[in-house]
């Protein structure tokens, strides 16, 4: 395979298709919000710390500050912006809103794709689970009191 | 119409327990927020995106303390993609230093956007580099050559007093400001005092609330009118307009700030004039909007930190039945390497001078200075949360080396329930409270009554066990007078914020409101008030999204900061709203030809009391007055459209005194700690958490909890791991949150929260602003683990308000080493 | 936050990694990306080519051999060793994997990068040298077999060098494990940790955190007084960061070398 320093890829994100040409080392974080105008997914840190990036590609959960852009050429992400169709919200983005689950907002959307992931595989988690799941999602406004609650309730 | 994230139909919760509610105040609404926010559609400042916009990235300093040689652009200007750039120089040409609000020396302090001359901190901005791509501007910004003299430096505050090395030559000192402040007869107490306790030495630590995002912004300029759009962060854009206009040599009204959603400020995104006046500059120059975005490092390094306070010679004179009647105290506060927003940190803690507690002999000698550190912010519990560490110390450790009961002392000590309102030693009046029954409660929430065994139990498994209070008051709402009190020069005095509610065409109600949200839910709190006066419900009530000086609705401190809202924001709504329904009523009255008296606002519509169906629905009486009013009486002074300035009642100070009223509420938290250490390791676990508060009538009983919750997990966090901290040449070890440590969800205790609700006699809708809390889980933590650590007249001290495991075992280890900084005088 | 800029190569094969990696000077192996990206974040490091080994599958999985050994390759994620019945054999491996990091970096961060990355408060160098396992190593010259206890180097730098890649990690088959720490919050980096195995009653510990490598110790028995004092002999020299202080480190050591022998012992 040859060395670049730069590639056009082809990324899925949210079911659309996407083909960008990107340098090498541009984060996959940059390409979501910068290149594709998807702002939802936040950057909070610079250490691969708060996951605020916390996105799934191929169906994992991954911060997608650790990952190049091109390092996704192929792949399917999925980001806030695709967990509601038409509007219609999830039981979970549902319960974050009755539970009071997020003040500012800004690890909401990490923290949902966080949740996302556990409940895939994990339909009852209990709250020790809830907890090891979004332990990297930092939060500084609502001490996770809440966001835990939330995850239970779109659980039951 | 208007969105919440609930269909019409959809049952509100009410909160259980409460009495059954009229109408939204008190009650859990949707929050208005939260729909945008959980599909990622909010706008933060990172999100706005301009055509061409150039990327900036600022070179910063290495050294602590340097002189700038020479700055040297040519090679970064070459590279391909660059736009342009902005040094010092430029900045002490175009722009004139932010002013001080200190006396002299402080007040000689030259602070611009760019370090001028001189670097004083790690991280200090030196030069800004603006590229068409993120990462250009960051390899652009290596390029920047700067020549730097290093000098010696000062990471210590008293050190810093003795102006060996001096930080600002124009100062001539490090001297920010100092001054005595003397309330009742400390002397008198002391003759009075069955035992006279001296605590050699306190330390607040230095830490911050990390908000999650950055600070940033995107500056756009236009050339044809001079004026500039700031798309930002900044929490309270009032003063930073006050600070950056005479700087840029332009009047106010040339700087828009805008911001929708914010990522958590809590008190450090007040002070962004530098970097905001730079990016003003560079927009200018270059002809295109500019893009500045904070990494987390520069953050930590070079945004702001926390108030670092060394509390020396506390002295306290005690009854032998553990009555205190008060302390004096040497308080030295680090404010870093610029002031800012201080010197007012030198007097906001005064707003509690003597906590929760009836001392009415207090003596204060408070020094202010710099050093080579990151510049402080009034980071959430701004001095008041230093100073209320020093009141529980106080307690606690008299109460340990007395052999008395800490928390009979505290409920000994406590001002009463029935002793307000209550005037402090310096003429600040608490509203209203019952510290003995939050205190109870908290204790009732973890147990207290089978302690012992809790404690039996943890000592089987070879732990030692622990539990300890804290309490706090979350003073809110400032009477900027008090800053005459610190220089008489300055022109501040009350307060205000403004709103403005108007009913449109399609009889819409639009709220705008003069702050700037960061999560706490303003546009949910300010539909709840709006829709109770003008009867309606919330879901018709539309409050535009986040902040705009060119609203109309803005004024000289308007932003969001000092637990004020539910009582300056929700009260310039509560007044427009108010007027409003008179306007309203008025309208109706003259279309009806009936008074206004006969009419009532409820179910969206303006009708005649005794004859309901004769109704005018809102859309009727805005279109009537917007389009179709010929006819209407004359003298009819009516325009739907009410702007309304809230005003807190507040007196000057007496500045010969320092005396009067400095905050108009306070807010009340008691928190209960119960935790296990580890004394092999030093490691502890918080095994039980109890937060009580009492904020007077809750508007939204779930945001306040959700106020609390943060607070709490902000006060562990600084309790237990976040500090920063310094090496030798004033690099900071903690730059970033690999090394900085903040609370994640393993991390947090379960906590349980009880409240109770004091309305406050003083306010417009009886709450109180509560947003900061006051960092009682710090003081919690601290006391918990002197009462695990040590026993009457042995074991170690707990000295510092951040305690980590390393912390804890060297306590354990050499308790002589702190046991000797506490000395009991018994006659 | 922000990379220099640098190269980007995919290999398709184990031989075509080795190939890309002696050819640049500069280049450096991308696994998971959990360390590295990071690192050039901060531009503390920047490689001018990385090869990504994401497609190389023949380094993922675990295999278990007859005689019980656990062969794990070194692309294997956290998550795959935690949810493999395989690793199994030797349970102290996914507990462990467990208390790393987050689920997040777990996903994405490898056995292979955390070892060969060698941070000195990583979990695994310590625990590979307690358990014995085997690292092998493929080059241009072919494949070689170094223990673990030889395989660590210096901070940061191991056996494999420029132009190697490590492919698998073989763990003899054994419970009678144990692994204590002191970390930053839960879960959080290892201030002092220590991994312990016992074998026929003698505990071999590696004690991580503490210096350039896993220091390894040899108490003649499980007994307190002999692991105490094995500890001491051992006159370990702890760095002193913002974390803690060389003495409090010491201090874990000794501590924390006693709680893992005891967990080993309690598995007998």
């Amino acid at each position: 395979m040859e060395v670049v320093a730069r590639k056009t890829i082809e990324v899925e994100v949210n079911g659309e298709s996407y083909e960008r040409e990107v340098e090498a080392r541009r984060l996959l974080i940059h390409l979501i919000r910068d290149d594709l105008d998807l702002t939802g997914s936040h950057i909070g840190c610079d250490t691969g710390n708060c996951g605020a990036c916390s996105v799934l590609v191929d169906g994992v959960l991954v911060k997608s500050c650790m990952m190049l852009a091109i390092q996704a050429d192929g792949t399917k992400i999925e980001t806030v912006e695709g967990l509601a169709r038409d509007g219609e919200l999830t039981a979970l983005q549902q319960a974050f809103s009755d539970h009071h689950a997020l003040q500012c907002g800004y690890c909401t959307p990490g923290m949902l794709m966080s949740a996302t992931a556990l409940l895939r595989v994990n339909k009852h988690p209990s709250e020790p689970e809830i907890r090891k799941a979004i332990q990297g999602n930092i939060c500084r406004c609502t001490g996770y009191v809440n966001i835990v609650e939330a995850v239970k309730a779109a659980a039951e | 119409m208007t969105e919440t994230t609930v269909s019409p139909e959809r049952a509100l919760v009410v909160e259980e327990g409460g009495e059954a509610q009229r109408g939204f105040i008190g009650t859990n609404v949707p929050r208005k927020e939260d729909k945008r926010l959980v599909q990622g559609e909010g706008v933060f400042f990172d999100d706005v995106k301009r055509h061409e916009m150039g990327f900036v990235h600022f070179v910063r300093s290495p050294y602590a303390h340097a002189r700038i040689k020479s700055v040297d652009v040519a090679k970064a200007l070459e590279l391909d993609g660059v736009y342009g750039t902005l040094t010092g120089d430029e900045v002490a040409i175009l722009t004139d230093p932010f002013f001080e609000l200190s006396t002299p020396p402080g007040a000689r302090i030259k602070d611009y956007a760019l370090a001028v001359g001189k670097v004083r901190h790690v991280g200090d901005p030196v030069a800004a580099v603006v590229a068409r791509t993120r990462e250009l501007a960051r390899d652009a910004a290596e390029l920047v050559e700067v020549e730097y003299e290093p000098l010696p430096l000062i990471l210590d505050a008293e050190e810093a007093l003795k102006d060996d090395v001096i930080l600002h030559e124009d100062a001539a000192s490090n001297t920010v400001w100092s001054g005595v402040f003397d309330w009742g007869d400390f002397d008198a107490a002391l003759s009075e005092a069955d035992h006279v306790v001296r605590i050699e030495r306190l330390h607040f630590d230095r830490f911050s609330s990390t908000p999650l995002e950055c600070s940033g912004c995107v500056v756009e300029f236009n050339r044809g009118t001079g004026q500039w759009t700031i798309h930002g962060n900044h929490q309270m854009p009032g003063i930073g307009a006050i600070w950056m206009a005479p700087a840029l040599r332009v009047g106010i009204d040339k700087l828009r700030f805008v911001s929708q959603d914010i990522g958590g400020g809590f008190g450090n995104k007040i002070t962004l004039h530098p970097q905001y006046t730079a990016c003003c500059l560079l927009a200018r120059k270059l002809n295109r909007p500019v893009q500045w975005t904070e990494w987390r490092t520069d953050q930590h390094t070079a945004n702001t930190h926390g108030n670092e306070r060394t509390f020396l010679d506390v002295t306290v004179p005690v009854k032998a039945d553990g009555t205190m009647l008060g302390f004096s105290v040497r308080a030295l506060d680090d404010c870093g390497a610029f002031p800012r927003y201080e010197p007012l940190g030198c007097i906001i803690w005064a707003q509690v001078t003597p906590g929760c507690y009836r001392w009415r002999n207090v003596r204060v000698d408070f020094t202010q200075v710099c050093t080579n550190k990151s510049p402080v912010a009034p980071n959430r519990g701004y001095s008041r949360m230093q100073h209320l560490w020093l009141t529980e110390r106080i307690v606690d450790i008299v109460s340990h080396e007395l052999g008395l009961d800490p928390i009979e002392v505290r409920k000994k000590n406590y001002v009463k329930h029935e002793e307000f309102p209550y005037e402090t030693p310096n003429g600040c009046i608490y509203d209203s409270g019952d510290y003995a029954r939050c205190l109870d409660i908290a204790l009732d929430l973890i147990g207290y009554s089978s302690l012992e065994e809790k404690r039996r139990d943890a000592e089987s498994r070879g732990k030692l066990f622990g539990i300890g209070i804290g309490s706090t008051l979350d003073s809110g709402t400032n009477n900027f007078g008090q800053s005459m009190i610190l220089n008489p020069e300055l022109q501040f005095s009350g307060n205000n914020e403004v709103a403005t509610v108007k009913l449109d065409i399609f009889g819409e109600v639009v709220v705008t409101l003069g702050t700037v949200p960061q999560g706490q839910g303003h546009e949910t709190t300010s539909a709840q008030v709006v829709a109770d006066i003008l009867g309606c419900t919330p879901d018709d009530i539309n409050v535009r999204a986040g902040h705009d000086t060119y609203w109309n609705s803005t004024a000289g401190f308007s932003g969001t900061y000092a637990s004020q809202f539910a009582v300056t924001g929700l009260g310039a709504v509560k007044g427009a709203a108010d007027k409003l329904a008179v306007e309203m009523k008025q309208l109706a009255a003259a279309v009806f030809g009936c008074s206004p008296d006969d009419i009532e606002l409820a179910e969206s519509q303006a009708r005649i009391k005794a004859n309901p169906e004769a109704a005018l629905p809102f859309m009727a009486l805005g279109a009537i007055l917007n389009a179709n009013n010929a006819g209407l009486p004359p003298e009819l002074d009516v325009t739907l459209n009410v702007r309304h300035v809230y005003r807190p009642p507040f007196e000057k100070p007496d500045l010969e005194r320092k005396y009067g009223n400095l905050t108009l509420t306070y807010a009340t938290q008691i928190h209960a700690c119960a935790l296990e250490i580890d004394p092999e390791t030093g490691v502890y676990e918080i095994v039980d958490y109890a937060a009580v508060d009492d904020c007077g009538n809750r508007i939204h009983p779930q945001i306040v909890e959700g106020q609390v919750h943060g607070a709490t997990a902000h006060a562990l966090g600084a309790a237990t791991h976040e500090i920063f901290t310094y090496d030798e040449e004033g690099n900071l070890l903690t730059p970033n949150f690999y090394d900085y440590h903040v609370p994640h969800a393993l991390d947090m205790p379960p906590i349980k929260t009880g409240f109770i609700e004091s309305a406050s006699p003083f306010t417009p809708l009886g709450a109180k602003g509560m947003g900061e809390g006051g960092g009682a889980g710090i003081h919690a933590v601290c006391a918990a683990l002197q009462d695990a650590l040590g026993r009457r007249g042995e074991g170690p001290i707990v000295w510092r308000s951040c305690n980590p495991s390393q912390g804890v075992w060297e306590l354990l280890q050499s308790p002589e080493k702190t046991r000797k900084l506490v000395n009991v005088e018994s006659r | 936050m922000l990379l220099r800029e640098v190269s980007y190569a995919r290999a398709s094969s184990v031989e075509q990694a080795v190939q890309l990696l002696s050819a640049h000077d500069d280049a450096r192996a991308l696994a998971g990306g959990q360390t590295l990206i990071n690192v050039m974040k901060a531009r503390a490091a920047a490689p001018d080519v990385l090869v990504d080994l994401t497609d190389l599958q023949e380094l993922r999985g675990i295999e278990l051999g007859s005689d019980g050994t656990v062969v794990i390759g070194a692309m294997t994620t956290y998550s795959d060793l935690i949810g493999s019945a395989e690793a199994r054999a030797r349970p102290i491996l996914g507990e462990v994997c467990e208390q790393i990091a987050d689920v997040q970096v777990r996903n994405r961060g490898t056995i292979g990068g955390n070892v060969c990355s060698n941070d000195p408060t990583n979990h695994l160098p310590p625990l590979l040298v307690a358990v014995g396992a085997t690292m092998t190593i493929v080059g241009q010259d072919g494949a070689r077999t170094v223990p673990a206890e030889e395989f660590f180097l210096g901070v940061y730098m191991t056996a494999a060098g420029p132009g190697e890649l490590l492919t698998k990690i073989s763990v003899p088959a054994g419970k009678t494990d144990g692994f204590a720490s002191v970390s930053i919050g839960k879960d959080g980096t290892c201030i002092v940790n220590v991994a312990a195995s016992l074998e026929n009653g003698a505990p071999r510990l590696a004690i991580g955190c503490v210096d350039a490598v896993p220091v390894v110790v040899l108490p003649g028995s499980a007994e307190e007084d002999a692991v105490r004092g094995a500890v001491r002999d051992a006159a370990l020299d702890p760095p002193s960061d913002v974390h803690a202080t060389a003495d409090f480190r010491r201090h874990l050591a000794e501590v924390l070398a006693l709680r893992a022998v005891a967990e080993a012992a309690r598995r007998g």
